[in-house]
């Protein structure tokens, strides 16, 4: 299944090519830093289409999935 | 009172304005006052229906406005000939359903209601650097009426890429006093609070009680939890707001939501925080310090806020709601 990644600011350098992904059915967001190569440690919050999700949360054809580090400058 | 009364009569009368719309406001009759003295201010007024024995105030803003606004220079000295807030003389106008001249371009979006509302809001600004200083100079504009603005902080020049209030002159300076001094050239109606610490646990209660809304502007992850909390136990909506590199998130927290805050933790000292590595260019900063204002205007004015917490990057202009 073909899914879409944002991954938001330090971690922009594990965006996979096109911001897409391709990872067979049933797969979680965990399986997919694996994939990517970011440490758990390093992403604060991850959503799935508009949704705050845990990394144990199943992936489907076309999420959009969004991982965003710890930011906090102003 | 002055020493030497002024005119109230526009300076500006009869000349031209910014552009073909707003040349239709102030050209006042009469164009000068006769205020040699103190009684011509109490008696002068009987137009538009006022009752004579109103307050002077009002009856100088229904003497002097023209076509349903109160030309800028005459808000101005009407303030100073009564010794009065230019606040005041703005809320009293409004009041009357009068609009003072400088508002003249937020009106299709903020009624007069609306206006007056702002002008009697009380907010409390945490940080006055990246974010804090375009906020403020937003609520500024806007017309809010009280600002409290807390910050321990004073200018370095790392500030000078993005902090509105920061410049050459103002290095070594205080970020709340120039907040003060920024706000109060912008738009004297504006009464600004400067509290010229870094407020913490035990701090934060005191300067939330009373306020209608909490920004945070502050930088770094330290703070925002303790913040956050400060304010959900005072009861009062706080707007918050992170940025590094071109990324950023921008959302309201009422007093019964989740937050960002307490998913994005307090940071790990032994790391560098994301936001030195990336950086925060000004683009950014003032960014999300316009979303955030953008719904202080609402949460103000008692209109519906932007459910969520939009999550952002410039970069390739991402735009993300979150519902967390």
């Amino acid at each position: 299944m073909n899914i879409e990644v944002k991954c938001f600011a330090t971690l922009s350098c594990h965006s996979p090519q096109g911001n897409t992904l391709e990872m067979p059915e049933g797969t979680t967001v965990a399986q997919v830093m694996t994939r990517l190569g970011i440490a758990e440690e390093d992403v604060k919050i991850i959503f799935i289409n508009g949704l705050h999700v845990d990394t144990d949360a199943l992936l489907n054809t076309g999420d959009r999935l969004g991982l965003f580090p710890a930011v906090g400058g102003g | 009172m002055p020493e030497h009364p002024v005119s109230i009569a526009p300076e500006d009368a009869g000349t031209k304005t910014e552009d073909a719309s707003e040349s239709s406001v102030p050209n006042l009759s009469p164009k000068v006052v006769p205020s040699t003295h103190a009684d011509t201010i109490v008696s002068a007024p009987r137009a538009n229906g006022v009752h004579p024995e109103a307050d002077p105030a009002t009856s100088l803003i229904h003497k002097f406005a023209s076509g349903g606004r109160l030309p800028l220079s005459v808000t101005k000295n009407i303030a100073h000939q009564i010794g009065c807030h230019t606040k005041d003389i703005e809320r009293a106008a409004l009041s009357q359903g009068i609009l003072p001249e400088r508002y003249i371009r937020n009106t299709s979006q903020l009624s007069l209601k609306d206006q007056l509302r702002l002008l009697e809001s009380d907010v409390l600004l945490v940080g006055a650097g990246g974010l804090g200083g375009h906020v403020l100079d937003m609520l500024a504009r806007l017309g809010v009426g009280k600002i409290t603005v807390a910050d321990g902080d004073t200018f370095e020049p790392s500030n000078l890429n993005r902090q509105l209030l920061s410049s050459t002159e103002r290095l070594g300076c205080s970020k709340a006093e120039a907040a003060k001094d920024h706000a109060t050239a912008v738009n004297p109606a504006v009464e600004v609070l400067v509290v010229n610490e870094f407020l913490d646990a035990s701090s934060l209660p005191e300067h939330i009680k009373g306020k209608q809304l909490v920004i945070d502007a502050l930088g770094g992850l330290q703070t925002r939890l303790t913040l956050q909390k400060a304010a959900q136990q005072a009861g009062v909506p706080m707007v918050t707001a992170a940025v590094a590199g071109f990324s950023g998130y921008v959302g309201v927290v009422l007093p019964d939501e989740a937050g960002p805050a307490e998913l994005l933790g307090t940071g790990d000292a032994s790391t560098t925080p994301v936001e030195d590595s990336l950086g925060t260019p000004a683009p950014v900063v003032a960014c999300a310090a316009a979303m955030q204002c953008a719904e202080a205007v609402k949460i103000l004015t008692g209109k519906p806020h932007a459910k969520g917490i939009l999550f952002f990057d410039l970069n390739d202009r991402t735009f993300q709601n979150v519902t967390l």
